[in-house]
């Protein structure tokens, strides 16, 4: 291809920079080329989180020395605030007059030919994640495309995850695909973080022990991989992440001085666990281990009715309404006899046939208030008159979001319809903490 | 939650007829009408009304418009300032509550940079517990204390409220952070010169600010974030995340249910934007114990609850609302209405000084004093001791009544102040033991007025294991015993016992080693042995092992046990100790349920629904009322709404209006043959209408000519 166009030794350090992505940077090299060299009207860059898009257009264009403007989509928050960026960015960074700011489309258009009217050189302007504009329509990223056609030395440069088909509504402009990392690439490039074994007792850093470090490194980055990444985390920021978590217990042991490097078949069976607990790939705000047993002793607590008034709050969400008198009543337990005598006649034909989903995964049902003080009332201990404490505890399950009104009308409107808003776990747990039998009550 | 008492009453303004639909309008008198408002004279007018506030009492005159207006104002004022003490250190207690919190989050705040948490937004959890009341107060404080104390940079506390939609919360953020600091002039300028080309929910402007003040960090205060749309809070928290290189953003979230809550809440990859700790705030529940201590049990306290109040408002705190404010305003509404209805309650007001309490005490007063339940039990008291010379002139003498009263008033107030020592022994000394449930001295505090701590396995437990301490733990217990209660009493007998076990303990320490000394009473280590017998045999074996010191600790600790029993059950001895006994305990102790229990948890269903089903209770006419006080049942005499709601109630789901609109006429007919559908047609749609008001009833188009049934009674 026309690699001659630019000097091999920029893409040697580029290849360096970024392994394996030659062909997307020769392909880029391509495109944008020298300021001689005419370059597209767009290009697209398309590819996963953590595929290096971003990264490798900006070095790029910061080494080929290129007129570009950067920017970042999903800072901005309108359409107009977009257009208003990209007007002020351009004009600074092509150097032209500021001519004022551009709020929509049509207006950019103008701004940006006047801008770029005398300009000598290429402009690039990159639209990072343009994919995550808020309000942006198809309309906008055709109008953006075309911004390159109407004015001569502008290239625009989309870059997204996903490229849908007639994104720009136009010839389709050239795209350059960012594939996700196989294994072996991102043990490739992991490769280039080795992370230290903190060794005890050394004195000197040698040749030696770097060379037996990239060997543990590599061989511990491709069983994460096989275990954990695999399946969870493929992206290599993610990938990393964990293993720079699992890295330090990991080789702990030869830090140590207990194991040596070369056995490694052996470390990897003493921390065998390590690769089956799922801890290092959930993501949480608090790490796990760090606070975890204290939380368990010092939990806030619901009053004692609120809790009562959540699980009647279920109930009346999973339970369909017509079934509410089997369960509910306290003079006849059909229901429940029902349920625990049903073991021994197997599945019919008939049932078999209906098959129907099961409740939980239906989502709650909308009920009527009144349907939930009802049941409050029925699976309550013990008989207590209604006062305005239960609906203000109403109202604090709804402010706290476990409780959500499920249509428009007004709070007190007698047909307003609720919806529970928490999870069978976390019900479960509060009934048993109440001594509630919720299991009981729920129909399936 | 709370619901707060509006701060001034426009009694004078008040006019009957402004709530009336209409009326004849006359033309009297310039003054009748109320004067207009002038915006100008707000100022002078509130100062005016503060003038006359403080010159005019609101309480009513009591002793049967008797009370001379000084005492009236008495009781004001003593209302004002007894409440004013208790409410400051009640205000100590929730600001010092806080504190361990404040410290640890401000501590998070300073030293968080987004390079130590792998570059994601460094973010505090604080998990506040459902009570939402508190939530304003705590980020109130902590917002305080980073703005001012801190002073690493602005703070802005974003709640629901402000956040519907994306830009309003950018642009609330925004101008919060930016103007929060006292800032130069030029400084100001050339921030607004350089952002006046952006829009203003652009968080360039922030960068800005931050650009020219190096080193702050811009902190982000969710007070609720369970009520934020979740969409808005992953793209605030994507935004922040992606500024994080130019603005030093510090996130702390307020969460009221449980960290799992918040997780489902957000999208993955939101969380994985984030990094940091959590904070527990402290548990409700200590904050009450430390309110209730010093307003019920400390000698600070002068006014406190009895044993049904106090039970109403700990069961209410616990099952219903558990809000320390709305306890705080329970609290404040006790002492009101004490001073509101009791004229004896300016008694309360002389504790300090008792000389003036004679002059102050009226005929009325004295005779008010002679009706009191514990006065008459006092005089019997002297009867049955054949005082009889002195029951005369307590009957008959007013003076030697004031007499009495002055003398007696501290005897009394000293009561509540024993009472609460008692329980501060009882509880450290249970929590120095191995015993399970650990009861707060709150909940010890109704059972001990009420008498039943007399009987109470609580105080039989906790001595029960005082026998079976060992050494260490008893003089742990002795240690704090005497540094939380001064009891006389106690501390008296108890100093030359702790001496000599110290001692013993040092001496078995020189000889063997041995620095533990155990109690003979100590079974616990042979639970073993299962038969009598070899339980017998193990007892002796235990025995033949104990120490030379041992056994004379066994002895000390036996004079402790009969210390404190001898102590416990004489302080909670109902029938010589017990609350009734104390000369005029109706002053100092506060024990109406029922005004609590009508304004804080009204029923308002249940009195609609009863005033509906059973209008006879409300209205008592002998038409309605049988005579044997069995159940009426309908009658066409009973008021037409309460009819329709009679009827309803014996309805399904759907009403056909044909046949509830019969059976109307033929209730409302009665005997009557003629009478007649116009008027009774006219009572239907009015009491269907006002069936529909009180929202028992709607239009449906499920079925024609039906209407649906909302409500059921008894819920």
């Amino acid at each position: 291809m026309n690699d001659d166009i630019l000097p091999a030794e920029l893409l040697t350090t580029l290849n360096e920079q970024f392994p394996c992505r030659a062909p997307q940077i020769r392909r880029l090299a391509a495109l944008i080329g020298t300021d001689e060299a005419p370059s597209p009207p767009a290009i697209v860059l398309h590819g996963l989180e953590a595929t290096g898009k971003t990264a490798i257009v900006r070095t790029f264009l910061d080494t080929v020395e290129a007129s570009y403007t950067w920017i970042a989509c999903h800072e901005c928050v309108t359409v107009r605030q977009l257009m208003e960026r990209i007007s002020a960015g351009v004009t600074e960074n092509a150097g032209g007059i500021d001519t004022g700011r551009a709020g929509d489309v049509c207006a950019l258009g103008v701004r940006l030919s006047g801008a770029l009217s005398g300009a000598e050189r290429k402009h690039f302007l990159v639209l990072d994640r343009v994919d995550r504009t808020r309000e942006g329509s198809s309309v906008l990223f055709a109008a953006l495309g075309r911004l390159g056609e109407m004015i001569p030395s502008l290239t625009v440069i989309f870059i997204l995850s996903v490229p849908k088909p007639r994104l720009l509504s136009s010839a389709e402009p050239p795209h350059i695909h960012f594939a996700p990392y196989t294994k072996e690439e991102s043990i490739k490039i992991l490769s280039k973080y080795v992370r230290r074994i903190p060794f005890q007792d050394i004195e000197e850093y040698t040749e030696e022990d770097a060379k037996e470090e990239l060997y543990v490194w590599q061989k511990f980055c491709g069983t994460v991989w096989d275990s954990l990444a695999k399946g969870t985390a493929r992206n290599v920021v993610q990938f990393r992440a964990i293993v720079d978590e699992m890295w330090e217990p990991f080789v702990k042991p030869i830090a140590e001085g207990k194991y040596g490097t070369r056995n490694y078949s052996s470390l990897y069976l003493l921390h065998k666990d390590m690769f089956r607990r799922e801890t290092s790939v959930i993501d949480m705000v608090v790490p796990a281990g760090a606070a975890g047993e204290k939380a368990a002793t010092n939990m806030h607590d619901l009053p004692y009715y609120s809790k009562f008034l959540l699980c009647a709050a279920y109930l009346a969400s999973y339970n369909p309404a017509r079934q509410d008198a089997t369960f509910f009543m306290k003079s006849n337990d059909f229901g429940r006899k029902k349920r625990r005598g049903g073991g021994t006649t197997g599945p019919t034909k008939r049932t078999s046939k209906n098959r129907k989903i099961h409740r939980r995964l239906l989502g709650p049902q909308a009920f009527p208030l009144e349907r939930l003080q009802a049941i409050f009332a029925a699976i309550l201990p013990h008989r207590i008159s209604s006062s305005a404490d239960i609906q203000m505890q109403i109202a604090t399950l709804t402010s706290l979001r476990l409780l959500t009104k499920a249509s428009a009308t007004d709070v007190l409107e007698a047909s307003t319809k609720w919806r529970v808003n928490a999870g069978w776990d976390y019900i479960r747990h509060v009934a048993r903490s109440v001594k509630f039998d919720i299991e009981d009550f729920v129909a399936e | 939650m709370e619901s707060t008492p509006p701060e001034e009453v426009y009694v004078e303004e008040f006019d009957p007829k402004e709530h009336q639909g209409c009326y004849i309008f006359t033309l009297d008198g310039e003054e009748d009408r109320p004067t207009k408002r002038r915006k100008t004279k707000g100022k002078q007018r509130a100062t005016e009304k503060a003038a006359v506030e403080e010159e005019k009492c609101p309480f009513p005159v009591l002793l049967d418009n008797t009370e001379t207006e000084s005492t009236i104002k008495l009781r004001y004022q003593t209302y004002c300032k007894l409440w004013e003490k208790q409410e400051k250190r009640t205000k100590a207690i929730l600001d010092s509550f806080n504190s361990k919190t404040l410290d640890d989050v401000s501590a998070f705040v300073k030293d968080a940079t987004p390079e130590k948490y792998e570059g994601k937004i460094p973010t505090a959890l604080v998990l506040a517990g459902p009570n939402i009341a508190s939530h304003e107060l705590l980020f109130e404080q902590l917002a305080q204390r980073i703005r001012n104390q801190d002073r690493t940079g602005p703070v802005v506390v974003l709640t629901s409220k402000d956040a519907t939609n994306l830009k309003t919360t950018l642009r609330k953020l925004i101008r919060d952070a930016t103007q929060q600091d006292e800032g130069v002039d030029d400084e100001e300028e050339d921030i607004i010169r350089k952002s006046a080309k952006l829009l203003n929910y652009d968080l360039q402007i922030l960068q800005t600010w931050c650009g020219l003040h190096e080193g702050q960090k811009v902190t982000i205060a969710i007070q609720d974030s369970e009520a934020f749309d979740s969409n808005i809070l992953s793209d605030l928290i994507s935004l922040f995340s992606s500024y994080l290189d130019r603005i030093p953003f510090v996130l702390l979230v307020g969460i009221a249910t449980s960290v799992e809550i918040f997780h489902d809440k957000l999208p993955k990859s939101a969380i994985r934007l984030m990094r940091g700790n959590k904070f527990d705030v402290e548990r409700a529940e200590e904050c009450l114990a430390q309110i209730f201590n010093d307003s019920m049990m400390s000698d600070k306290a002068v006014l406190r609850l009895g044993a049904s109040v106090c039970d109403f408002l700990l069961e209410r705190y616990r099952d219903h609302t558990q809000s320390i404010q709305a306890f705080v305003a329970a609290l404040k509404y006790a002492y009101m209405s004490h001073f509101y209805a009791n004229p004896l309650s300016i008694i309360l007001g002389f504790l300090d000084s008792i000389d003036g309490l004679g002059d102050v005490l009226s005929t009325e007063h004295v005779e008010a004093i002679r009706n009191v339940p514990s006065f008459r039990r006092y005089v019997e008291g002297r009867l049955a001791a054949k005082e009889v010379s002195e029951v005369c002139k307590l009957v008959t003498d007013d003076d030697y009544v004031r007499h009495t009263v002055a003398e007696k008033i501290l005897e009394s107030r000293n009561y509540g102040i024993k009472l609460g020592q008692a329980l501060a022994f009882l509880e450290i000394g249970r929590s120095c033991t191995l015993i399970q449930n650990k009861t707060p001295r709150y909940e010890l505090y109704a059972k001990a007025l009420s008498g039943e701590l007399q009987t109470s396995p609580l105080v039989r437990e906790f001595l029960m294991s005082l026998k079976r301490m060992n050494s260490t733990t008893l003089l742990n217990l002795f240690e704090k015993i005497m540094q939380e209660v001064q009891i006389p009493a106690i501390i008296e007998a108890l100093g030359p016992l702790q001496e000599k076990i110290q001692k013993l303990v040092d001496e078995a320490e020189a000889s063997g080693g041995k620095k533990n000394l155990i109690s003979e009473f100590d079974m616990t280590n042979n639970t073993l042995r299962g038969t009598a017998v070899s339980k017998k045999v193990r007892l002796g074996e235990q025995k033949s092992s104990l120490t030379k010191q041992d056994t004379e600790y066994s002895g000390l600790i036996q004079q402790v046990y009969t210390i404190a029993e001898s102590y416990l059950t004489t302080t909670f001895n109902s029938s010589e100790n017990g609350l009734q006994n104390v000369f005029l305990h109706e002053i100092f102790f506060y024990d109406l349920r029922s005004p609590h229990s009508a304004v804080f948890a009204p029923k308002p269903r249940a009195t609609i629904e009863r005033g509906l089903s059973q209008p006879q209770d409300y209205l008592a006419c002998a038409c309605c009322t049988s005579t044997d006080g069995e159940e009426v049942g309908i009658r066409g005499s009973q008021a037409p709404t309460s009819i329709i709601y009679q009827l309803y109630l014996e309805s399904g789901a759907l009403i056909n209006i044909y046949d509830l609109w019969s059976a109307f006429y033929s209730v409302i007919a009665g005997d009557e043959e003629h009478f007649d559908v116009a008027t009774a047609q006219a009572l239907f749609y009015r009491s269907l209408a006002e069936m529909r008001f009180l929202g028992f009833v709607k239009h449906t188009k499920k079925k024609t000519d039906h209407i649906a049934k909302l409500g059921w009674k008894g819920i």
